[in-house]
């Protein structure tokens, strides 16, 4: 794990210890994506956050939103301070963002199978405006239940949106419900160009984002652990829903420094 | 009014360049021609009405202001959420346009139905909801709104009034003044209420807006403490606005509407007008009661 994905988990337990509540094993099996796609993929900073230049990066799988917040505040969008006011009754930080609020929040997530639909229409008016900004969404696996997820997938494949990247954190929610079946499949039965990589190596994960090319969306599932990077979040499943007391805090964070000595064993 | 609409729509399409009709495989046929003329501003994008939705609200973030165009039921209750959360929500801007009002496709079964669209798109805070009586009128109130950055829908009737009142987004129109009611008439009905009103000493206003609606006018204007609705809705769908606009007042009120049940008739619009008593002879009788 990078020492930026560290830091990175180490402030969402932080919010989630300050906030009371959190979705922590799906805040731990995207912060991977979240943390390569800002240190190494998009291009915007807080300096051109409402360009229309910008590349775009939509959390269409909401649960996540604690781990993207960090990452903004980490980049400079916002102060870090204001993390710690997460989910009090006037604060701009949340267990969902909304746009109107924060800089860098391209949508205001929560229900899902939203996001990738507004993330096709963004990369429909970029293409129509002649603009090569790339779109990122990352959805969860669970979220390709939705019929507008596939609405959504029909219609991109059908505007060829080769700028648009669909990242699909598969943390083997489907397993628990639907199951579509192989995602990579239908997706190319659909029309879409599809890769597969290990969502937690940030190696792999730039390879397969920086190699993508062609004249059709793109796919990238990438396959996740929920509540990767800390060993109580990986084995109890209680921790899908729920924030760490201050005395959990300091024991989670110490998991987080040393999960590389112990993944192994987990 | 869809004549109105095609120009109003190509009119935009023409001023504004980053604007763009979406088809939901209804007007295929009218904007045939227009289609390729302007190729990259209008799509019949095809049936699925949630996701164009979302994609609707995508294209107004990344830049440009989407008209979406379809069936009432199927744009106002299908996707419901996705107006919401993708408009409402993401705080952008886009208009709705809808063929079908309350039950112009008189054949096809509730199915198509919808005279509850105003009372359901009144949940969603900063929806605008725009309900035209005439061809005029349309034209009128979308080239004042159309641009405005607010979502904004539009009911369109293929039964619209004769009775060409000038209107403005957001305003009543005070049609005459009288001492012994106030009648509130709504989009098509115009016509009916001025027909069966017209010896009597009654208040006449007239609402092309449905969101927001009017409070001002309709608070400085109630005649002889009594107010008598008439709207081509569900019955009951102005019932908050008109508490909150005779807030402390003495009204005694009345309404002719849509009843609020399953619609299992066919027939022909008129014959349900007639079923549902929305004609001018019941407007006269109702409103007679009331004075009196």
């Amino acid at each position: 794990m990078t020492s930026s994905a560290k830091l990175l988990r180490k402030m969402v337990l932080e919010m989630a210890c300050d906030g009371g509540n959190a979705n922590l094993q799906s805040v731990f099996s995207s912060i991977d994506i979240i943390d390569v796609l800002y240190e190494k993929i998009l291009h915007i900073s807080p300096y051109d956050a409402d360009s229309p230049q910008r590349d775009y990066f939509v959390l269409s799988k909401g649960q996540a939103t604690m781990g993207l917040l960090a990452k903004l505040a980490g980049r400079g969008f916002f102060p870090e301070e204001e993390l710690r006011t997460a989910c009090r009754l006037d604060s701009r930080i949340s267990m969902q963002a909304d746009r109107t609020k924060l800089p860098g929040v391209e949508i205001s997530a929560g229900s899902l199978g939203h996001g990738f639909p507004i993330a096709v229409g963004i990369a429909w008016g970029n293409k129509l405006a002649g603009r090569c900004s790339n779109v990122y969404v990352l959805a969860g696996d669970g979220e390709m239940n939705e019929g507008t997820m596939w609405e959504a997938a029909l219609f991109a494949a059908s505007e060829k949106l080769h700028h648009l990247v669909l990242i699909i954190d598969d943390n083997s929610s489907l397993q628990a419900m639907l199951d579509v079946g192989d995602l990579g499949e239908k997706l190319k039965a659909f029309g879409f160009d599809v890769k597969y990589v290990d969502g937690h190596q940030e190696e792999a994960l730039l390879h397969t984002l920086q190699g993508l090319s062609g004249e059709r969306p793109h796919a990238v599932i990438a396959k996740t652990v929920r509540g990767y990077g800390a060993r109580t979040l990986m084995t109890d499943n209680t921790w899908f829903h729920r924030a760490p007391t201050k005395e959990e805090l300091k024991s989670l964070q110490e998991e987080v420094d040393r999960f590389d000595e112990e993944k192994l064993s987990i | 009014m869809r004549k109105a609409m095609k120009s109003s729509v190509l009119r935009m399409l023409q001023n504004h360049k980053n604007t763009m009709l979406i088809l939901i495989d209804i007007g295929a046929f009218g904007f045939r021609q227009s289609m390729g003329e302007y190729p990259d501003q209008i799509k019949n994008i095809g049936i699925f009405e949630p996701g164009t939705i979302s994609i609707a609200a995508g294209l107004a973030i990344s830049g440009i202001v989407p008209t979406v165009y379809g069936i009432s039921p199927f744009i106002v209750q299908r996707s419901l959420e996705q107006l919401k959360l993708n408009f409402v929500y993401q705080k952008v801007g886009g208009n709705f346009i809808t063929t079908g009002a309350s039950y112009d496709f008189s054949e096809l079964g509730y199915s198509h139905y919808c005279p509850e669209d105003v009372d359901t798109l009144k949940t969603l805070p900063g929806m605008e909801i725009i309900v035209p009586g005439t061809p005029k009128q349309f034209e009128t109130l979308f080239a004042e709104c159309c641009m405005n950055g607010h979502p904004s829908y539009f009911r369109m009737t293929d039964y619209g009034g004769k009775a060409d009142i000038p209107v403005s987004f957001g305003k009543a129109a005070v049609i005459k003044k009288g001492a012994k009611a106030t009648v509130i008439a709504f989009a098509e009905m115009l016509d009916a209420v001025m027909e069966a009103t017209m010896d009597l000493d009654v208040t006449i206003l007239y609402y092309t807006t449905a969101e927001p609606f009017d409070k001002e006018t309709l608070r400085n204007h109630i005649a002889g403490g009594k107010i008598f609705i008439c709207s081509p809705f569900y019955e009951g769908t102005f019932a908050h606005d008109i508490a909150l606009a005779v807030k402390g007042a003495h009204v005694k009120s009345d309404e002719l509407a849509v009843p609020r049940n399953v619609i299992r008739s066919y027939g022909t619009k008129p014959e349900k007008d007639q079923c549902f008593g929305l004609t001018s002879v019941n407007i006269r009788n109702r409103l007679m009661a009331l004075i009196h």
